[in-house]
């Protein structure tokens, strides 16, 4: 019999993918593909440990594992990797620091950035 | 001004004549606060820290004066060797001022120079952001 939860989650992925999305360029060097992404928790915070504080946002992307193919090969996100989203006019750039699967499935990555800069179209 | 800002002013201007590895500005800074976008530039903060005053001789006090110098900047890959690039600045910065007055508040005698943060782990993990402090203290007998 097949899990019943397993294919909840699947249909619920499903429906934020068709309605709680929105197109972000995943890029990886000179590789780079859109692929629709929930914008998760964003929040503002400091890091006053040494001397320095450094002030940055942390922002979380969901994204389908199946839509990460960078070069035709699907791949799991990667320190260093970058998440780019355009908004009024601008492309505000994230820039991968970890990632976890988001779901027991694997079907869901969800990707931690933190805001490295903003270029204008 | 106050013999602390005198003599970060006199770490700034000798770490912005000196010849290193790579050219650097130097700043100081009361409350250093930064973006973490504009750290994709190399960053060198002087920061006054503390100071610990006690009798110098029956006219004069001793002054201990510490200062933090933070190098940071954000890495594009996390390969040792652009990591190593910011280390041997580091190294460079401390190897400069050791057993040296500062060329423009010579009064200041060199104490120690301690590396403080060698280079913080949670920000190379969380920032992707090389940090390293040295922490310099100068003694003034006035």
């Amino acid at each position: 019999m097949a899990d019943l939860l397993e294919r909840g989650v699947l249909w619920l992925q499903d429906q934020r993918t068709k309605h709680c999305t929105r197109d972000v360029t995943y890029v990886r060097g000179a590789a780079l593909v859109v692929v629709k992404a929930t914008v998760g928790r964003t929040q503002y915070e400091t890091d006053d440990g040494h001397a320095v504080r450094v002030d940055f946002t942390e922002r979380d992307f969901l994204i389908q594992a199946a839509d990460l193919v960078l070069s035709g090969n699907a791949v799991t996100p990667k320190a260093g990797d970058q998440v780019r989203e355009s908004q009024n006019g601008q492309v505000l750039v994230f820039e991968v620091i970890d990632w976890r699967y988001s779901d027991p499935y694997r079907q869901t990555f969800r990707i931690e950035t933190k805001h490295v800069g903003t270029e204008t179209i | 001004m106050a013999v602390i800002t005198d003599i970060a002013d006199a770490l700034v201007a000798q770490l912005n004549a000196a010849t290193l590895s790579q050219p650097i500005t130097a700043e100081r800074h009361y409350l250093p606060r930064f973006d973490l976008p504009e750290m994709q530039t190399l960053h060198i903060t002087v920061v006054p820290k503390g100071v610990v005053l006690a009798l110098g001789d029956r006219s004069r006090g001793q002054g201990d004066y510490s200062l933090d110098v933070a190098v940071q900047q954000k890495f594009t890959t996390d390969d040792n060797a652009e990591l190593d690039v910011l280390t041997n600045l580091v190294e460079e910065i401390a190897d400069h001022f050791r057993g040296r007055r500062l060329a423009s508040y010579p009064d200041a005698a060199w104490l120690k120079t301690e590396q403080t943060v060698l280079y913080a782990q949670e920000h190379l993990a969380e920032l992707r952001q090389f940090t390293s402090v040295l922490t310099f203290t100068y003694r003034v007998l006035r």
